[in-house]
This record gives C-alpha cells, sequence and structure tokens, in this order.
C-alpha cells in the first residue's frame, strides 16, 4: 500500500471487515438518520407536553427527556463519525471492522439505554448527575441505572476504539499528531502547502479531545456504578461533576467538529473553489484544541463552591473560544461561496447553513458562558436554545448535508421543500426556547406555568415543522439506499 | 432587567450575522470572473475583524468580571456592611429556608447546600423573572448575596433536574416593605 497524503485514496483494511467501506458508511447513515428521527419525535413529545397539547405523566416525561438526551449526544456522535470515516480514510488509513465495530457497540448500548428508560422507568437526566442514579424516588431500581450506565459504557468504548483507530492511521503517514493537526504551520514553522489538509486536521483534533474524555467519562461511569451496588462508596459530587461536564462537553463539541469536515470536502464541490487551509486555519485548530478541553468549567457557574479563577477562566475561554468558529470557518464558508456561480441545491443549501447555524449559535452560548449573565439564565430554556441553535441548524445541517450528498438526493424539487422546512422550523424552534429563556423559563419541566404555554406551542410548531423537513430527508436517502449501494462508485 | 438587554442584544447581532449569510448565498449565483482579489481584501477584512472582536472581548470581560456573585468576589464583598444569614437545604423535593420572611433593602446571604442530590437555588421575584441562583450541592455550602430592593413574594425554584417531582420543587420567601 503506498501512501500520499493529501492525494491519494489510501484504501483500508476492508479484506479482513465483513462489509466494504461504502457498506458500512450507507449503515451508519440509515441507522443515524432513523434514530435522529426517533430522537426528534421524543423531543416534540416533550414540547408538546408543555405546551399542554397532549397529556404526558411526568414521571414518563423525564424518562423521554433522559432518552432524548442520551439519544441526541450519541446519535450526532455517530453521524459525526460517519462524517469523519467517511472523508479521512481518503488520506490515511483506517481500519473498516474497527468502523463496524464501533456501530455494533452503539447499538448493542442503545439497547442497554432503551431498555433503562422505557423498560426499567430510568429518568437519571443523560448527564447521570451524580448521585441522582442512586436517588430515583423508589421510581427506578438500581438494575435500571446501570443498565443506562453500562449501555454508555459500551458505546463509548467503541468510540474510544474508532479514534483510537483513527489516530493510528494519522500517526502512521503525518508521525505524529501535532503533524496530523498542523501544528508547524500554524507557528509558521513550515509552508502552509505542505500541512494536512482539513479533513486530517479536523479528524486528529477530534482524536485527542474524544480519547481524553471518553476515557474521563469512563472513569466517572465506573465510579457511579460501583456507588449504585455499594452506597457506602461515596464521591466528592463537586468533582463528579467537573468530571461528567468535561466528558459531555467535549463529546458534543467533537460532534460538530466532525461534521464540518463535510462542509469543508462538500462545499468546493460545488463552489469549485478548494478549501484551502491556511496558517489562520491551523492556528485556529490547535486553539480549539486546547480550548475544547479547558473550557467546560463554564458549565459550573452557578458552582460557587468551585476556585473562581476556574470560573472566571471558564468565561474568558468562552469568549475566545468563539473565534476560531466564526473568524476561520464562517469566514472560510462565505469566501468559499461569496460570487462562485454556485448552483444552489438542498446539499449545498445544508452545508452552508450548517456553518451559518454554528456561528449563529455561538452568540448566545457566549452570553450564557458569562458569569454575570448566567446568573439569571443559567438553565432557563436559553441553554436549550443555544445548544439546539449549533446542534440542529449546525451539526445536523452539516450531517443532512452529508446523507444527501451520498445519497445523491439533494437536486429533487422535495428537497427544496424539506430544505425550507426545516431551515424555518429549526428557527422558529430556537427562537421559541430562546425568548423562553429570555423571560426566565426553566429547563427540563414537565409542567409549565399557563404565562410559558405561548413559547412552548410556538417551539412546538417549530419542531414539527423541523421533523417533517428531516423526515424528507431521510426517507428520501432510504428510499435510494438499494440503488446507492449498488454503486460502486466512490461519491 | 439584564434578561431584556441579553436577549435584545444577542437576536440583533443573531439577525445581522444571518443577513451576512444570507446576503451571501444570494449573491453567489453570479460568478466573479477573478476570486483572487476578492478573497484578499476578504481576509484583509477578517483581520480587522479579529482586532474589533479582541477589543470587544477584552472590554466586555473586563466590565463583566467586575459584577461577579461570588461572595468572596470583591463586588459581592462590597454589597453590604451587614447580611441576614438564611439557611436553604434543599431535597428531593422541597426546600427549607431559615427565616424565609425578609424585608425589602435587606442583604440576604443564602447558604446553600443539599442533602442528596444536586439541586438548583433559583429566585424568582413577583414578576417571575429570576434575581439570584446558585447551585445546592451535597457536601458543600454556596454562599449567594441578594438586596431585595421591592417588597413582594418571591418565588424560589429548582433549575438543576433532581428527579420526577423536580418541577414541583418549590417555596416562597416574603418579602415586607422596610
Amino acid at each position: 500500500m503506498t501512501i500520499q497524503a493529501n492525494e491519494v485514496t489510501i484504501r483500508s483494511d476492508e479484506g479482513r471487515s465483513l462489509i466494504s467501506a461504502r457498506a458500512a458508511v450507507l449503515a451508519y447513515l440509515a441507522v443515524c438518520g432513523l434514530v435522529l428521527l426517533l430522537m426528534m419525535l421524543l423531543g416534540l413529545t416533550m414540547r408538546l407536553a408543555q405546551a399542554q397539547w397532549i397529556t404526558v405523566q411526568p414521571d414518563f416525561f423525564y424518562v423521554v427527556m433522559t432518552m432524548h438526551g442520551a439519544g441526541m449526544v450519541g446519535i450526532t456522535g455517530l453521524a459525526g463519525a460517519a462524517v469523519m470515516w467517511h472523508f479521512v480514510r481518503r488520506y490515511v488509513p483506517v481500519s473498516t471492522a474497527v468502523f463496524v465495530t464501533n456501530l455494533v457497540f452503539f447499538l448493542i448500548g442503545a439497547a442497554f439505554i432503551l431498555g433503562a428508560g422505557f423498560l426499567g422507568g430510568f429518568a437519571g437526566g443523560w448527564t447521570f448527575l451524580f448521585p441522582l442514579p442512586a436517588h430515583s424516588g423508589a421510581l427506578w431500581s438500581v438494575n435500571a441505572a446501570a443498565s443506562y450506565m453500562i449501555g454508555l459504557l459500551i458505546i463509548g468504548t467503541g468510540f474510544l476504539l474508532l479514534h483510537l483507530d483513527v489516530a493510528r492511521g494519522i500517526l502512521s503517514v503525518y508521525g505524529g499528531l501535532a503533524s496530523g493537526l498542523g501544528v508547524k504551520q500554524a507557528f509558521g514553522l513550515a509552508p502552509e502547502k505542505n500541512g494536512p489538509p482539513p479533513a486530517v486536521t479536523a479528524s486528529t483534533m477530534v482524536s485527542i479531545v474524544n480519547i481524553l474524555g471518553i476515557l474521563v467519562g469512563a472513569a466517572v461511569l465506573v465510579i457511579s456504578l460501583v456507588n449504585l451496588y455499594v452506597p457506602s462508596f461515596t464521591f466528592n459530587a463537586l468533582l463528579a461533576k467537573n468530571l461528567i461536564y468535561f466528558f459531555g462537553h467535549v463529546f458534543i463539541n467533537a460532534t460538530i467538529y466532525m461534521a464540518v469536515i463535510a462542509v469543508y470536502e462538500i462545499l468546493p464541490v460545488f463552489t469549485h473553489r478548494a478549501w484551502k487551509a491556511n496558517r489562520a486555519f491551523y492556528f485556529a485548530w490547535v486553539l480549539s484544541t486546547l480550548m475544547v478541553l479547558t473550557v467546560y468549567p463554564h458549565h459550573l457557574l452557578m458552582d460557587f463552591a468551585m476556585p473562581t479563577w476556574a470560573l472566571v477562566a471558564g468565561q474568558v475561554i468562552s469568549w475566545l473560544s468563539g473565534l476560531p468558529v466564526l473568524l476561520v470557518t464562517a469566514f472560510g464558508a462565505l469566501t468559499n461561496v461569496y460570487r462562485s456561480g454556485i448552483k444552489w441545491n438542498a446539499t449545498a443549501g445544508l452545508a452552508f447553513l450548517g456553518v451559518a447555524g454554528w456561528a449563529i449559535g455561538v452568540i448566545p452560548a457566549i452570553a450564557d458562558g458569562t458569569i454575570e449573565i448566567n446568573s439569571v439564565m443559567h438553565n432557563t430554556q436559553w441553554v436549550p436554545g443555544h445548544f439546539h441553535t449549533y446542534l440542529l441548524l449546525g451539526m445536523v445541517a452539516m450531517f443532512l448535508s452529508f446523507v444527501t450528498y451520498i445519497g445523491t438526493t439533494g437536486s429533487s424539487a422535495l428537497a427544496s421543500v424539506a430544505f425550507w422546512l426545516y431551515t424555518i422550523g429549526g428557527s422558529v424552534f430556537v427562537l421559541a426556547f430562546l425568548s423562553g429563556g429570555a423571560v426566565s423559563v426553566p429547563r427540563r419541566y414537565a409542567v409549565h406555568l399557563p404565562e410559558w404555554l405561548p413559547y412552548d406551542r410556538v417551539g412546538s410548531v417549530g419542531a414539527a415543522l423541523v421533523i417533517a423537513g428531516a423526515l424528507i430527508f431521510v426517507l428520501g436517502f432510504l428510499a435510494k439506499l438499494p440503488s446507492v449501494s449498488a454503486s460502486e462508485s466512490d461519491a | 432587567m439584564i434578561q431584556e438587554l441579553v436577549w435584545a442584544t444577542s437576536l440583533t447581532l443573531m439577525a445581522v450575522l444571518a443577513l451576512v449569510f444570507i446576503w451571501v448565498a444570494f449573491k453567489a449565483r453570479i460568478e466573479l470572473p477573478d476570486y483572487g482579489p476578492a478573497i484578499a481584501s476578504a481576509y484583509q477584512k477578517r483581520t480587522w475583524l479579529f482586532g474589533l472582536a479582541m477589543v470587544i472581548l477584552i472590554w466586555a470581560n473586563y466590565r463583566t468580571l467586575s459584577h461577579l456573585p461570588y461572595v468572596s468576589s470583591s463586588a459581592a464583598q462590597g454589597s453590604a456592611a451587614t447580611v441576614q444569614p438564611v439557611e436553604v437545604v434543599g431535597n428531593q423535593w422541597s426546600w427549607t429556608i431559615t427565616p424565609s420572611n425578609l424585608k425589602a433593602g435587606q442583604t440576604a446571604e443564602f447558604h446553600v447546600t443539599s442533602t442528596d442530590v444536586n439541586h438548583g437555588f433559583a429566585v424568582y421575584d413577583p414578576d417571575m423573572r429570576i434575581v439570584a441562583q446558585t447551585q445546592a450541592m451535597p457536601g458543600y455550602i454556596n454562599k449567594l448575596r441578594y438586596t431585595f430592593t421591592k417588597p413582594g413574594t418571591y418565588r424560589v425554584l429548582c433549575l438543576e433536574y433532581c428527579g420526577v417531582a423536580h418541577h414541583q420543587m418549590a417555596a416562597d420567601i416574603t418579602v415586607a416593605a422596610r
């Protein structure tokens, strides 16, 4: 096998996998599409219940909330992994067997989690905030809580294997993770033209942060599991919270950093302008790597027992971490598209929307990361407002761009309808959350006061439109799956 | 209220950014014959934008970091010469607040803790807007100071998900006219 970075498509060890790389990617997309829809329906169920348009008992509402949270974090991780793996294997050797193993582990883990929730009644929140899983108020059993945590551990193991394999592939070509990230180019120590392609830079960053994040997450999960069965084994709740939010923050942010590879690779196909990685690009990714690992204290701004310096650092890094997104990726997308003569279709539109959603979502996120504002906004609907902006209108839009790109389903009139349903519905949906947060509506409440219902009802309508758009994209892909999988040509 | 200011500012900035994307998307249909000068101009603008962003970042952080809610901070220390200690204990799913009757103009120093899981101690004013909050954690006492300026019934809600009756975990603080 000859490897020439940046140029040659590198074949992985397909011979040792039962299915081809292309089939594996298609399997990922089918699973991710269907689970995304299911999780969106759970989200709609919550908004409809809060709007008092349907009746859902609070104990079941919180089960749905836990499943929606865990499911969305997991499936966006899996969707991001599909995007990353599909493109990074053009530049470095990766294992199809490991890629498939991750999917199998995900499905096994998902079964444990769904069983914990819908059979065992586990409603400890996706963040399993210690020691809540062990304090159910007799509404779920220890075994249900354990099933949830074991499910997360299994899923985490799959992702760990995948990221280790991608890191191995990067090391084999670039000789080090710093080279894969483009550190020398970032600091002007090597020519930009010799730097790694954007897909490799992003994959290196994600490998670094997610390997660390998953290991920390696994540690706190094991601690929580032991506490479930041996209550006398206790743990510092504040330290547990630090570990959980480090893991959670890193993992959910990595989903965006994986999905943005689709923008780097797909948008130039439509604009006929290469997405050139330059010094600012590499510098932004090096900074993002450091900031993703250090910014998590902004989740703990209302934990007054934390060292003040850590919370101040959390605020300052929150502000700083917005700059690489806004000034490199968003600016890069704008200049790549600007008067390019692009013929818009849903695929290109979703990639562009993805960057816009990510960049726009940074604004309310920075606001929430400011301690003075967090004092009156923390854990209100402002929080789901900002993260749905950069996840739903950002990350998931990037993923759906990839789905329509692989499925070649982006040019139909129906796809255009779906694009506008998704964009308009998504905007309404997130603005309903943000405006609710501005009037102090709490997040994660099964029952709402009468004065909060208008926000819930507008949000419900937005959610229904989003789901209609996503449904068209996913069903369009599934309908075309037989012909796409029969095709030998790689998209 | 700070919430209104944050909402208006965020909405404005989000709308401006959205309009930039929409403008570029609509302009994109017409191809520019020579892309080189346009990209050079764009990179120059980016350098200026970076400078502007850094100025805003430093200014905003300087302004906001001088208003930290933590009792250890100088801003909170200087908020009142004398404070009324208020003991707050959260547990699934109720609050114990002692005393829960205060006077307008009085600075309360809430000593907030939990006997079981994480809770969020949030004080809502009579118009149901949050005026202050801190976490209630097992093993820790978080100190929160707030000066009640107007009389009325303030609602305390739990803002950290704590189990299936989380939304029912509420209490009142009565603030009498001075």
